[in-house]
């Protein structure tokens, strides 16, 4: 078997043999991989913080966020190109990293990537400023004055580790506001921030003070306080206790921004399933259940499906099984730990009583398929699967009676992959979007969000930067000091 | 139903039993709970098992522990039946799995053949004493029971139960110990994992330790279960060694569960974790809970247990226990945990917990 010896982080300024690692491991039976993540010294993480803050008010700050876009995307490029030894390294390691299956890291990183080529990154921008010179220097006013963004002193981002390559999102957004930007990764990815940070230095030189990827265990105050206590604003992905551990040691004065968990589902309209449609329609879902294995917060638990086709709910979910089967062989589900095969198993056995008291309910798949599908023939409310391609097939009559279904995960709502008809697009959307829902796209498209997506409905750029008005009064006043007045 | 326990009864009399002989008790039971539980019949039918495709013990379909609360699994009318034990309750709040025994003749043998051999050694008879409430006080608990059991069919006229209303009672504990050591006659103290520490804390606190004489020991079932410190297996038998002067040889822990009708054991605990062995009329695997496929030899898996002595309920039932399958039995590891989803997609369990709160 293979062996791999990887160190994980970016810490400009201090020296590998001055700092403490530790040790994760990481095995299939392909490869083992060892990765040394730091640990650092509350002196070493406080000098590194001072570091990037300094770096960043010099070399980040005075760069324009056109300059910026162009980095960014030659790091992409790089990262997109096959060849590139940094993304031939992420092929071989993820796979034993994450558990996900090489080819579906394979399409998914090259997907992803893709939403950060520069054309896409203007959009990203624009998305929450309307000029983007803002970012760069004061700008006038309509209404009298001008106004410029500031990004962070400071950012901390606390990443999750359930979808590879997820740190980009944040750690781009924090370059476009030229914040000093200081990423946590993952014990369950740890890599990939930092070969992202390597590659941006690389391309811009000038850089190489102005982020860090650091590394602390959980969220043990000793470690991750250094860092917390001099954030003026603190990104939080995971599970709702580890956000919670984040959020205790975020001073008061500190913008917290949690991405916590999410429920997100599709709904399937009756135009969908005619019997030229039926089969595509089984296969984008597919495709989206498939996807990291549901471990996004966009990944789908529950897809409401609407009778009065040719193909009935039931025969949707026939459909749907064949479809697992079919992804299964091009993109096989990651293999699981005992634990997690034992959540799947004691979600399936509660559905499996419950079935034989309520005919409504079909438990469709054999027991050796790596994926399970559950038909309930009554609509039911929105509850989270057992992950790892276990989905329900819900029958609704009309399209609305999805939201009594949803309504009452209000604050965990966020994506629903829509297979409708045109007509019914707004309206739908209006519905859900009042019950919570703050992303609709396509079936087939809801692990891919679009570029400048507004994540947990939330404005990714907007959201980290401070609004500096220099008022309409100020200019007057000043002309009366001036030389040349009359 | 008189036949079919006097055959069982002959089947555990036998000294040993081989694959084949095992195998046609097993198909004859499930014959028996297919045609006359019928909610055990749905759930084979479910699981696309009949009398047609069962041909082996390991094909009997193991119903999930749950089942036994949300199903009523017995052959006989619940309320023709002497006795139903029931499960505690701590996982599913008020929901308590039931056990329904149209009488204890089968169960009470299963005990006492398998406790006189595992557990007495060869002695007839010793002095007990039992940390763990009466049958009186807990009518439902298969483990009130078997203390009982232990106590009136294996103890010398002085053994006792030592559990009062308030708790163990300590100092007739203590008495009773004291007067062993004079005397020099072993004893044997056997109750739930949390009664021997909530013991032990209150002889600490008094400043008291035993040196019990030899050919005492200790027996202990059922964990912590949250009633009091949580401890280490290394730690637990330690601490009972300095408390009562027993080595972790001569402590035999018991691993059974309200579903089950037969018992498993350890010989000691002096090394850990221990092989637990149950005798000829009960066989265990371990599985992936979803295939229901049987783990390699030495990987972990759920264990599932075919109970001969179950002829009422279910022969077969899916443990949440993780376990290692030995050449003569099975590694007990713990309790299966749920996995923590890896990132912001929604786990059940927490979700579970979120929904409550």
């Amino acid at each position: 078997m293979k062996k791999l010896e990887l160190f994980a982080g970016y810490l400009p300024g201090l020296r590998r043999e001055d700092v403490h690692h530790k040790t994760l491991r990481f095995d299939d039976e392909r490869l083992s991989v060892v990765v040394h993540v730091p640990l650092l010294t509350p002196e070493q993480a406080h000098a590194l913080v001072q570091r990037v803050k300094t770096a960043s008010a010099q070399h980040l700050k005075s760069k324009t966020v056109s300059e910026l876009v162009v980095i960014i995307d030659r790091v992409i490029a790089q990262l997109l190109d096959i060849h590139h030894p940094v993304r031939q390294l992420a092929q071989e390691v993820l796979p034993t990293v994450t558990g996900f299956d090489a080819e579906m890291l394979r399409v998914g990183l090259t997907r992803y990537l893709q939403t950060f080529r520069a054309m896409q990154l203007q959009r990203f921008v624009v998305e929450d400023f309307d000029n983007p010179k803002i970012l760069d220097e004061f700008q006038p006013r309509v209404s009298g004055g001008w106004l410029k963004a500031f990004g962070p002193e400071a950012l901390v981002h606390v990443w999750a580790g359930n979808v590879a390559g997820l740190s980009l999102w944040s750690l781009i957004s924090g370059l476009l506001v030229k914040a000093a930007n200081i990423g946590k990764v993952a014990s369950a990815e740890p890599l990939f921030a930092g070969w992202f940070a390597q590659l941006l230095v690389e391309t811009a030189p000038e850089l190489a003070d102005c982020l860090a990827v650091v590394w602390w265990p959980g969220a043990e105050h000793e470690h991750a306080s250094p860092f917390l206590a001099q954030a003026d604003v603190v990104l939080a992905y995971g599970s709702n206790a580890s956000i919670a551990q984040v959020q205790a040691l975020v001073p008061a004065s500190v913008r917290f921004l949690p991405h916590g968990h999410k429920l997100s589902f599709a709904l399937v309209g009756q135009e969908a399933l005619d019997m030229h449609h039926a089969p595509d329609t089984a296969r984008k879902v597919a495709q989206d259940v498939a996807r990291f294995d549901q471990q996004g917060c966009y990944s789908p638990h529950v897809v409401y499906v609407q009778r009065g086709a040719k193909v009935t709910p039931l025969g949707f979910a026939h459909y749907l099984c064949a479809e697992l089967a079919a992804v299964q062989q091009h993109m096989p589900r990651s293999r699981l730990t005992l634990e997690e095969n034992q959540t799947q198993a004691q979600w399936l056995q509660a559905l499996e009583m419950q079935a034989m008291q309520d005919n409504s309910i079909q438990i469709l798949g054999q027991a050796q398929d790596p994926w399970r599908v559950v038909y309930r023939d009554a609509p039911c409310v929105l509850q989270p699967s057992a992950l790892n391609r276990c989905i329900q097939v819900v029958a609704i009559e009309a399209l609305s009676d999805v939201l009594p279904c949803v309504s009452p995960m209000r604050s965990l709502l966020q994506t629903v992959g829509l297979a409708l008809q045109p007509e019914a697009l707004l309206e739908i959307a209006d519905q859900l979007g009042q019950v919570g829902v703050t992303r609709l796209c396509a079936v087939g498209e809801m692990t891919s969000p679009q570029a400048g997506w507004h994540h947990d409905g939330r404005f990714s750029l907007l959201d980290l930067v401070r609004m500096v008005e220099l008022e309409g009064s100020a200019e007057p006043l000043a002309e009366q000091y001036a030389k040349y007045r009359v | 139903m008189t036949s079919l326990n006097s055959e069982l009864l002959s089947f555990m009399a036998l000294s040993d039993v081989d694959e084949a002989i095992f195998n046609g008790m097993a198909l004859r039971l499930f014959a028996h709970q297919f045609e006359n539980n019928l909610p055990f019949q749905k759930f084979c039918q479910q699981r696309g098992k009949t009398l047609r495709n069962v041909k082996s013990w390991r094909d009997i379909p193991a119903v999930p522990i749950n089942g036994f609360k949300d199903l009523t699994l017995s052959c006989v009318a619940p309320e023709r039946c002497e006795r139903i034990f029931m499960t505690s309750g701590t996982t599913r709040g008020e929901v308590k799995g039931r056990h329904y025994h149209p009488n204890l003749e089968v169960y009470d043998a299963s005990m006492r053949r398998n406790f006189a051999q595992s557990f007495m050694q060869g002695t007839e008879h010793l002095r007990m004493g039992v940390l763990f409430p009466t049958p009186l006080a807990m009518p439902n608990s298969s483990l009130a029971h078997y203390l009982d059991l232990a106590l009136r069919h294996f103890g010398t006229p002085e053994s006792e139960n030592f559990m009062g209303e308030q708790g163990v009672d300590v100092p007739r504990l203590m008495a009773v110990l004291q007067a062993c050591e004079q005397s020099g006659e072993p004893i044997a103290l056997l109750g739930a994992s949390f009664s021997f520490v909530q013991v032990m804390d209150a002889l600490a606190e008094r400043g008291v330790r035993f040196s019990l004489p030899k050919g005492s020991r200790l027996l202990d079932t059922g964990g912590f279960k949250g009633q009091s410190r949580e401890l280490a297996l290394e730690d637990f038998y330690a601490q009972l060694g300095h408390a009562f002067g027993v080595n972790a040889q001569q402590c035999i822990n018991m691993y059974g569960m309200t579903e089950l009708s037969t018992q498993f054991y350890d010989r000691g605990n002096a090394q850990l974790p221990s092989v637990k062995r149950g005798p000829h009329w009960i066989r265990s695997r371990v599985i992936e809970p979803m295939s229901g496929l049987e783990m390699a030899a030495g990987e972990r898996g759920i264990l599932v247990h075919c109970d001969l002595a179950n002829y009422n309920a279910v022969t077969t039932i899916l443990t949440e226990d993780v376990g290692v399958m030995q050449d003569d039995g099975f590694l007990l590891l713990g309790r299966a945990q749920g996995a923590q989803a890896k990132g912001c997609s929604l786990a059940v369990e927490e979700f579970l917990k979120a929904a409550s709160a």
